[in-house]
């Protein structure tokens, strides 16, 4: 048992971490970059816009519902038991607008849409479709990247504020076929004690999510290497790389707006 | 299975159909192969010579008909059932198929292990028995990442051949390999076959270096079989479209596409 | 617009059929786990799972449950902040929902993206190179040698990686609350309002969760097409639909918690 070792799996672990966050801030720098003058490819952003909202919109919408009705789940008895029934939305609402909301629903899109992104562009790379685009005198960040980058944050804020409806929606039913709460008091405990801040907090935060996926997908997608095996292992460096830059975010976002 | 005083063939195909949706990729297919004997199957791109070996494989279930292999029906049987019979059979697939999560050796040994009934020691010295025939001797620790293609191909031969099968099926055995390696390696199956009486089923697109090694070609065209015939005289047959295909010549009755097929 | 309704139709049948096969496909892996002594598996199968699994994820879940819990408890402080100003509770409630939902239900999130994908991934590169089709040709079925290993591997992992992500969880917010509103620890860190019903909850749930992961991964990796799309379509189908499935049984197990207990969580 060497104790050389796990030392020294850790440090090509971090070295490897290190060399993916570099690649990843570079390739935010190209995007920024390609955006300033904005020439993009519109039908390409238009193409990508469909196709994204189209794939993830169900299953953002049920994950959303589901997810405020366990909200309740978890805080409607706490405070039925407090009889302060009146506060069952405020519970529910306050979580899923600023954090629960955001983070699911972005989770739930890298999934769906970033893993996807990465599965194509990672496909494109291995067939060399990314070099014949080169070869054309074609720039594909600006030509791909761009454009999903942009389709996706834009996907995402606006699936977020869909969600987080469908969240109260949810969190409403639960509350009142399982737990017996009025569709009233929900209804006025959401109006009263939920305010346009803590929705548009949550809406930065997917504003925030949504480049993180996307660059981090698009990273990966034209990085990979070696066939098929090495596009499933890009798709699942992506999810997991998104994955931990969504909860990354969320901290520093919470402290810095606090 | 009854007791007959005929030989049960190897394989028998009987008005074997097979369709994806609406493409009809085999249409009525019968074929029998006598077991010792040697069969090639040939062929234009996508007239079904891959699907018709996954199909007497048990691997996809066929549209209609009967297919037999080794005596045992390989049709509406569940997964667990096929197991018997095709540790029966060895297989070369056409992309060599080999495990990339095992050595060399470990591919190679697979078959055997999953047989069972064999000591450690004794495993390893037929492994390395079969490496050293195809050329490969000393490689047992490699993994499949650092070999060449003609290499991999020749550990998916070994891995195909280790178990000394009743029934051997080369998928493309020689394809993408210089005349002489495809000359070593008919060689080599003939060899084998000689050696344990095995049938043989080889599947390939060089139709003259596959000749001298089997007995008869079969012609699939467009999903169904043209001709049957012994290998020696395939560039005479009586079938245009099939001398027109072996000889490699450009005009004739074939068209430009083949038929209709799916990987 | 009638295209859009037969396009719904075919996909609810489309989804109904591919539940009835994942339902099979979970069948099959019981059975193969039964038959364990015959799958034909190399020693250490399971334990080179766990491995994968396991140790593979740790510093994931650390990571992500150690941000999450402190982003939850300094909302939680804040909002408290404004409202009554007492913190004492908030240590005894925190602990409660870690390991009645949140910690099994993070963690079980966080694994099925990266398990999730990694098992797609892995099956299904060895579906679209035909190795899945050398294994059925040796006599292996692909459930028994494939699925089942990670299944008790998952199970066994899952559980662990929750119980400890729901302490870092804990930890990291105790830190939290106490760095950012001055609480102290022996009041945050209070078991007092844990009952043995929250940490059955917990072990139901993180099975649960570890059954469901390797299964639903599993399943889309064996049906992977074609070659790289094929791949990358199975990844994720199996980041979402074991995604998913954490979030559903997440909801029935909770749901039928509160029936079972009378609204007592």
């Amino acid at each position: 048992m060497m104790f050389g070792e796990p030392i020294a799996s850790i440090g090509a672990g971090a070295r490897r971490v290190a060399q993916e966050v570099g690649g990843i801030v570079v390739m935010t720098g190209q995007v920024l970059r390609a955006l300033v003058p904005p020439k993009l490819d519109t039908r390409e952003l238009w193409k990508n816009l469909y196709k994204m909202g189209n794939k993830s919109v169900a299953i953002v919408v049920l994950t959303a519902a589901f997810a405020g009705g366990l909200m309740t789940l978890q805080t409607g008895p706490f405070v039925k038991k407090l009889g302060a029934t009146s506060l069952a939305g405020w519970a529910a609402g306050y979580a899923v607008l600023r954090e629960i909301g955001p983070i699911l629903i972005a989770l739930m899109f890298s999934g769906r849409v970033g893993a996807n992104n990465t599965a194509e562009l990672a496909t494109m790379t291995v067939t060399e479709q990314l070099d014949g685009l080169r070869a054309l005198a074609i720039d594909p960040v600006r030509f791909l990247i761009v454009p999903r980058v942009l389709a996706m944050i834009v996907m995402l804020v606006a699936l977020t504020v869909i969600g987080d409806l469908v969240a109260l929606l949810g969190a409403s039913v639960v509350g009142h076929f399982m737990l017996h709460i009025d569709w009233s008091t929900m209804y006025f405990s959401f109006a009263d004690n939920l305010r346009p801040t803590d929705f548009l907090h949550g809406v930065y935060k997917s504003f925030a999510f949504g480049g993180a996926i996307a660059v981090a997908s698009c990273y990966f997608g034209v990085t990979v290497r070696g066939g098929a095996v090495g596009v499933g292992r890009a798709v699942n460096a992506a999810v997991v790389a998104s994955a931990v830059s969504i909860m990354l975010l969320d901290f520093f976002i919470t402290y810095l707006s606090a | 299975m009854s007791m007959t005083p005929a030989p049960e063939p190897a394989i028998r195909v009987a008005n074997v159909s097979k369709r994806y949706g609406d493409r009809r990729v085999l249409d009525d297919v019968s074929l029998e192969l006598a077991p010792g004997r040697r069969l090639g199957l040939i062929g234009p791109a996508a007239s079904g010579k891959s699907v018709l070996l996954k199909l007497i494989c048990g691997l996809e279930p066929a549209t209609t008909g009967a297919i037999e292999l080794l005596g045992t029906s390989v049709v509406g049987k569940h997964e667990s059932e096929l197991g018997e019979v095709r540790k029966r059979v060895g297989m070369l697939f056409q992309n060599y198929a080999l495990f990339d999560f095992l050595t060399v050796a470990g591919n190679v040994c697979f078959p055997l292990e999953q047989r069972g009934g064999l000591e450690p020691a004794s495993l390893a010295e037929r492994v390395a028995n079969r490496l050293r025939a195809v050329g490969l001797a000393g490689s047992e620790h490699k993994l499949t990442g650092e070999l060449s293609g003609g290499m991999k191909k020749r550990v998916g031969i070994a891995r195909a051949t280790v178990a000394d099968a009743e029934l051997v099926i080369y998928d493309e055995p020689t394809a993408g390999l210089d005349p002489v390696t495809t000359q070593k390696i008919y060689d080599l199956l003939a060899a084998d076959q000689q050696r344990t009486g095995a049938t043989v089923l080889a599947v390939s697109s060089d139709v003259s270096a596959l000749a001298h090694f089997v007995d008869e070609i079969a012609f699939l065209y467009r999903g169904t079989i043209r001709y049957r015939g012994p290998a020696a005289t395939i560039a005479d047959a009586p079938d245009p479209l099939v001398r027109q295909f072996v000889r490699g010549e450009l005009e004739g009755p074939l068209d430009e596409r083949g038929g209709d097929d799916v990987r | 617009m009638r295209e859009r309704i037969t396009a719904l139709g075919g996909g609810v049948l489309e989804a109904m059929r591919a539940a009835r096969e994942l339902w099979l496909t979970y069948v099959a892996t019981i059975a193969g786990i039964v038959r364990f002594r015959r799958g034909g598996h190399r020693k250490g199968d399971i334990a080179r799972q766990m491995y994968a699994i396991g140790n593979r994820s740790l510093v994931f879940i650390i990571v992500t449950l150690g941000f999450i819990g402190m982003v939850m408890t300094y909302e939680a402080c804040l909002q408290l902040s404004r409202v009554t100003g007492d913190y004492s509770q908030i240590g005894s409630q925190f602990i409660r929902l870690i390991v009645s939902d949140f910690g099994p239900t993070l963690t079980g999130l966080m694994l099925a993206t990266r398990v999730g994908a990694g098992i797609a991934a892995e099956i299904g590169s060895m579906k679209v190179t035909e190795q899945i089709d050398a294994l059925r040709m040796s006599g292996v079925l692909p459930i028994d040698y494939l699925i089942v290993p990670r299944f008790l591997a998952s199970l066994v992992m899952t559980l662990m990686l929750a119980t400890l992500g729901g302490a870092v969880m804990y930890l990291a917010g105790g830190l939290t609350a106490h760095y950012s509103f001055n609480v102290n620890t022996s009041i945050f860190f209070d078991f007092q309002y844990l009952r043995m019903r929250h940490v059955i909850l917990m072990i139901v749930k993180a099975l649960a969760y570890g059954a469901a992961i390797p299964i639903v991964a599993g399943f889309c990796g064996l049906r992977a097409r074609g070659s790289s799309e094929g791949v990358g379509w199975a990844t994720t189908a199996a980041v979402i639909g074991a995604s998913f499935s954490v979030i559903v049984l997440d909801f029935i197990i909770s749901a039928a918690a509160l029936f079972l207990t009378g609204g007592d969580l």
